[in-house]
């Protein structure tokens, strides 16, 4: 790096060569950090962090039929995994049944099909989920979740003890091009609902997790991340306020929150801190919401597909090793560590064993969990810390001056922002701006190895066609009728949806049909995408 | 000497200078009421020598650099002609997973890799020495 | 982890750690004068002003295989990948100083290393390879061939000494971890070492002369707090020895002093130790031996992984445990770092692992950013509390150490083999009792392993190759040139002189290794490890 050119964070903050005391003289100590479990919260959530507890070891995944994402849950859970987080398949992500010709071909692709609750119950058959906490990337409204929910009630569970979270996030909702889906405004309509059951029938189920993931993996960074996360938890709090249905101490206490986890290994942690600080502020400064258990900024983080390769995809263990430690670092609370592979394939065996390695040896050789936030005080994370959050208030103010995060999507501006990022990003990549090694640097003519490749399961399409098949035909259709002529009803009206989904499950309603009645009142919205 | 105890010659055939997993493996020995004879470095013949000398019924190599082929049928040959092609090898360092059974043909009881627990040595050894254990002065 | 146990959380070398660390923590440390910015004593954020963003780290790897041919082909692969020096790993036989045909060695003749012999060993190893641009780290044996050689060699090739850039081992501290054949005692390899010093700061001023090194001490299972203890006490037992003689002003002896650590498991505990060594570098030379002159107590430090916490067991996980070891060698503020191949418990590194190796300097180097600013975790409670502490208690055991008589007395009385034999005794009692984890190995270790990695077996035409060598170089050689070389060589080791223009003068008549390890054992007398009993 050649000296005397400005050098930057990846997010564009200008770094000096050295931090010194003269940096963090503004900080006070005790306002803006103090203790672990105390606000402002910049050093942790809890006042023993990974000395209490370490971190849930959580992989999102889920492939070809429900019967062998239950096999390979069965293996995590063997390794020694805490957690589960399903990753749906196309099918079930754009809400329509295996048997929907439009999805036959991409049934069991990216995740696991579940257009049924006997689906979910293949899928965790034989697992102990009141011992675990279960993560579900569930698409709008919360359908999956409400199979999820019906399963435990099957198993004699009490649904006040069920512990887990529902994606139920408009920010990562916004961020892939999904067909059939309700318009950004009646996301959040169903998201709150959700949200306000569960305060009631769930209460140890985190009902959203705020989640800029999939928005940082378009090339965001780390301040626009951090501002539309925040942008869309206050787009949640103020449609509740508007509401008035739930007292907001109560809606938001089981808020939590799911990051992408890039290179910028300082920036990363600093982020984080910064995260915890902003959210602290959200809750007790702009809706004087006093409980500090509702201003604890809980983070699940998942290193960045986006920084993954094709080329030489071992290289890619060492990217997720320091962006897994960079999390730890930054004090998360649920780690997911990508496959080497992501760029190649859905995790093999192989990889997703190291990726449960690379947390554990960070977790049990590392000694890095011995202190809370050990980088605290440091002169250049504290500042970084400090300007990560003060660029990001401007970011929200951004969004809040276009009318707040659902509208700023519906709008177009968010995606602006995204299609932006993406192609700065190319441009940055091909001018050597940013080096990716073995790609834009050092790379290769001919690949030096070949790692194994996970082979999608061609038979998966029709198995899962069979089955749903015969799951419909053993139900009873006129109790399915019934309880969709009621959904559409309650969706017609302000009342609250998710008593009648979660009654449309227990009828045998599919996925499919409860988010056809989604459509039926909201209409189809088309992502503001293209050039 | 305790007759009755099993006895065991530690040595380094070849120069390599590793040390750290010889003295580990000795230590658990020594500790679990073995008598052991550290030798070190030693030639093969040394090691056969020093093996009928001393009456050992064990000889553990450890050998760290990849020439373990020939340094063990070296050793195992040098045994079989002083007589002492009965003395139970073991063999301890990197080898390759792939040499184990050209390693048992030549005659080596049992190989130890990298991370083996001590225990699981010291189990092998009273496990396999019932008859070393009843020797009679 | 024991959960929040006060007390009962330590770092590796068992300073405790508290829950969390604040302003309390560091009241006692005076920014100006413990910390203070890089470039400046007391160095404590690093040895240059702008570090990182002024110039990278070099890559840098230990090799050497099979024989001076092979050897080429890597390091030229190795400097199109982008490597940015070259470090000669020895063979056994020339480790030990005997030639490819003594029967004690032949079977080590190619293996752990390269074989070099003479002078065309040398630039065959070197063939096409830059080394007016490079610089070399030579880990010779004492008063070995390795250096002169590659003098010879860059004599030849017409680049004056003064010129050339590189290192060499030189050093008493690593060499009494590992259980080497055919050694002087502790005192003869003083000498030697000393020699070799003092003729560089009037000969190869840019090259350093001595790489003070517990690499492999640290994994004789010592910890940091001993290793740090170990490093600076071999430090001072060569400056005493300099000042007894007396040839060379003090400043002038110790300027080219460079330095080799190991990067353990625990993360911050090494980040600490290299700073707090820098401050006991700077300390030693401006309080003990008042050399006022600030280049004399920088301490530029290569790092490498630690190959004893890589498993053998799923060794791709060893991937992220060097990863892991790179970053705190770059947090900690290396100048040079080696990341040992993952295959490190299984076989030599293969060129999947090489080329792995130097990816992961590279993936830290250029896309994480670390190298922004300096000493980024500079100010941190915990850090700057641990560097502190580390820093006291290494002083402890430098004072343990010399109320042994120094540290070559406290090799030659076994002092030290006793310390590490009860680290490597104690080592293991806390795996079996699970104390310390090793993930695959005493935690989730599996039945069967999960998967196979491609292996790396030297040329077994090697040994046979290298005794034809020698044996022709025996030949060809100049006999009576010889005879005088080594008896000009003996009647030098015999005095007080300094024994390097003799050493150069025997390599140039193609005098053997194992010709002048004689002349030592003769003199000084064969000296054998402490190690058993």
């Amino acid at each position: 790096m050649a000296d005397g050119q400005q050098v930057c964070s990846a997010s564009g903050i200008p770094i000096k060569n050295i931090y010194t005391p003269e940096d963090t003289k503004d900080i006070d100590y005790d306002r803006d950090l103090g203790l672990a479990g105390q606000p402002p919260f910049t050093r942790g959530v809890y006042p023993t962090m990974y000395r209490g507890r370490l971190w849930t070891i959580r992989r999102l995944s889920g492939f070809n039929t429900p019967e062998e994402t239950n096999k390979l849950y069965r293996e995590e859970y063997e390794l020694g995994q805490t957690g589960f987080s399903v990753a749906p398949d196309v099918s079930t992500v754009v809400g329509l049944d295996a048997d929907d010709p439009w999805v036959t071909a991409d049934i069991g692709h990216a995740g696991v099909p579940m257009s049924s609750l006997e689906d979910v119950q293949a899928t965790f058959e034989g697992l102990p989920i009141e011992k675990v906490s279960t993560y579900m990337a569930d698409r709008c409204g919360a359908v999956n979740t409400a199979m999820y929910f019906v399963m435990a009630e099957e198993r004699g569970l009490d649904l006040q003890e069920i512990r887990g979270t529902t994606a139920n996030d408009l920010l990562s909702w916004s961020v892939p091009a999904l067909i059939n889906q309700p318009p950004p405004q009646a996301y959040v309509r169903y998201a709150v609902d959700f949200i306000e059951w569960c305060t009631e029938h769930a209460p140890k189920w985190n009902p959203v997790s705020f989640d800029s993931y999939n928005a940082r993996d378009c090339g965001l960074n780390a301040v626009q991340e951090l501002g539309m996360l925040m942008a869309t938890a206050i787009q949640y709090i103020e449609e509740e306020k508007k509401r008035g249905r739930v007292s907001l101490d109560r809606f938001v206490r089981r808020f939590s929150f799911n990051t992408g986890l890039h290179n910028d290994f300082f920036e990363e942690i600093a982020k984080l801190r910064a995260a915890r600080r902003m959210w602290h502020r959200v809750i007790r400064e702009r809706y004087g919401i006093e409980d500090p258990r509702c201003a604890l900024f809980r983070v699940h983080v998942q290193s960045s597909g986006s920084t993954h390769t094709t080329q030489e995809p071992l290289n890619n263990v060492i990217r997720i090793a320091y962006q897994v430690l960079a999390g730890v670092l930054g004090g998360a609370q649920s780690i997911h560590a990508n496959g080497y592979d992501e760029g190649v394939c859905l995790p093999t065996d192989q990889s997703m064993l190291l990726s449960i390695r690379t947390e554990q040896i960070a977790a049990l050789e590392t000694n890095v969990t011995n202190t809370i936030d050990p980088v605290g005080g440091s002169y250049y994370v504290e500042s970084l810390t400090n300007q990560i959050e003060e660029r990001a208030w401007q970011y929200v103010q951004k969004i809040e001056d276009m009318g707040g995060m659902a509208e700023a999507i519906a709008c177009g501006w968010v995606h602006r922002e995204y299609m932006d990022a993406t192609i700065e990003h190319e441009r940055r990549l091909a001018s050597g701006d940013i080096t990716i090694v073995g790609v834009n640097k050092f790379r290769m003519e001919k690949e030096p190895y070949e790692v194994p490749i996970f082979r999608w399961d061609p038979e998966a399409p029709d198995k899962q066609i069979e089955r749903l098949k015969k799951f419909k035909k053993n139900r009873d259709q006129s109790r399915v009728n019934q309880a969709l002529q009621e959904l559409e009803r309650v969706t017609r009206s302000g009342e609250n949806v998710y008593p009648a989904v979660m009654e449309a499950v227990r009828a045998g309603g599919t996925l499919g049909e409860i988010a056809g009645v989604q459509h039926k009142v909201y209409g189809v919205w088309h992502h503001p995408i293209g050039v | 000497m305790d007759k009755n105890k099993v006895k065991i010659l530690m040595a380094k055939p070849g120069l390599e200078g590793h040390w750290r997993g010889i003295i580990a493996v000795s230590s658990a020995f020594r500790d679990a009421g073995f008598e052991v004879i550290y030798g070190g470095h030693m030639l093969p013949a040394e090691i056969a020598a020093t093996a009928v000398q001393e009456d050992v019924d064990i000889v553990g190599l450890s050998i760290l650099s990849s020439n373990y082929m020939r340094l063990v049928s070296e050793t195992v040959k040098e045994l079989k002609d002083r007589g002492r092609g009965d003395v139970m090898i073991l063999l301890g360092g990197i080898i390759y997973k792939e040499d184990f059974p050209a390693l048992k043909e030549m005659g080596v009881a049992e190989i130890f890799l990298p991370g083996t627990p001590l225990d699981e040595i010291v189990e092998f050894v009273r496990r396999n020495t019932s008859e070393a254990s009843q020797k009679v002065s | 982890m024991a959960g929040s146990d006060e007390g009962k959380v330590t770092t590796a070398s068992g300073v405790p750690v508290k829950d969390i660390y604040t302003p309390d923590d560091i009241k006692h440390i005076d920014y100006e004068r413990d910390i203070g910015i890089p470039g400046k004593p007391p160095f404590t954020r690093g040895v240059y002003a702008t570090m990182y963003r002024g110039q990278l780290w070099t890559i840098r790897r230990l090799t050497g295989f099979n024989t001076p041919e092979d050897t080429n082909r890597r390091y030229r692969e190795e400097y199109e990948l982008g490597q940015t020096g070259f470090s000669i790993a020895p063979d056994i036989s020339t480790a030990v100083g005997m030639d490819a045909d003594d029967p004690r060695v032949s079977a080590d003749v190619g293996h752990a290393g390269v074989p070099i012999y003479s002078v065309e060993d040398m630039e065959t190893v070197f063939n096409g390879l830059p080394i007016e641009k490079c610089s070399t780290f030579l880990a010779d044996r004492v008063g070995g061939l390795l250096t002169p050689a590659y003098f010879l060699m860059a004599e030849k090739r017409g680049i004056p000494l003064n010129q050339v850039r590189g290192t060499t081992a030189n050093d008493l501290c690593t060499w009494s971890s590992i259980d080497l054949f055919n050694q002087p005692p502790p005192d003869g390899f003083l000498r030697y070492a000393v020699d070799l010093i003092e003729w560089c700061t009037q000969n190869a001023p840019r090259w350093y002369p001595v790489s003070f090194n517990s690499y492999n001490p640290r994994d004789n299972g010592i910890n940091a707090v001993q290793e740090m203890g170990m490093l600076m006490a071999t430090v001072i037992q060569y400056v005493e020895e300099a000042k007894r003689r007396g040839r060379v002003p003090l400043d002038r002896f110790v300027r080219r002093f460079a330095f080799n650590m190991a990067m353990h498991s625990d993360f911050f505990e090494e980040i600490a130790k290299l700073r707090a060594s820098r401050r006991l570098l700077q300390r030693i030379m401006k309080e003990r031996y008042g050399i006022e002159d600030p280049a004399c107590g920088q301490l530029r430090v290569h790092v490498q992984s630690s190959g004893s916490t890589h498993t053998h067991q799923e060794p791709l996980n060893n991937l992220v445990r060097i990863a892991y070891q790179v970053m705190a060698g770059v947090l900690g503020g290396a100048q040079s770092i080696h990341a040992n191949g993952y295959d490190e418990a299984v076989c030599l590194p293969t060129d999947q692992a090489m080329l792995l190796a130097i990816r992961t300097e590279q993936i830290v180097a250029l896309e994480t950013n670390v190298t922004n600013t300096v000493d980024p975790l500079g100010g941190s409670y915990y850090i700057e509390s641990l560097t502190k502490e580390l820093e006291e208690r290494a002083w402890d055991y430098i004072k343990k150490i010399e109320d042994q008589g120094g540290m070559a007395e406290a090799i030659k009385s076994g002092w030290i083999h006793r310390e590490y034999k009860k680290a490597i005794i104690e080592h293991e009692r806390k795996l079996a009792s699970g104390e310390i984890t090793v993930v695959g190995v005493n935690k989730f270790r599996l039945e069967k392993e999960p998967y196979e990695v491609p292996i790396f077996r030297p040329d077994p035409r090697s040994p046979d190759i290298l005794i034809e060598r020698v044996k022709r170089l025996r030949e060809q050689r100049d006999d009576a040139e010889v005879a005088r070389a080594l008896k000009n060589l003996e009647a030098v080791v015999r005095s007080e002189e300094n024994t390097f223009p003799a050493i150069m003068e025997a390599v140039k008549a193609h005098v053997t290794p194992g010709e002048m390890a004689r002349i030592q054992l003769e003199v000084y007398g064969p000296w054998t490890y402490p190690i058993g009993g």
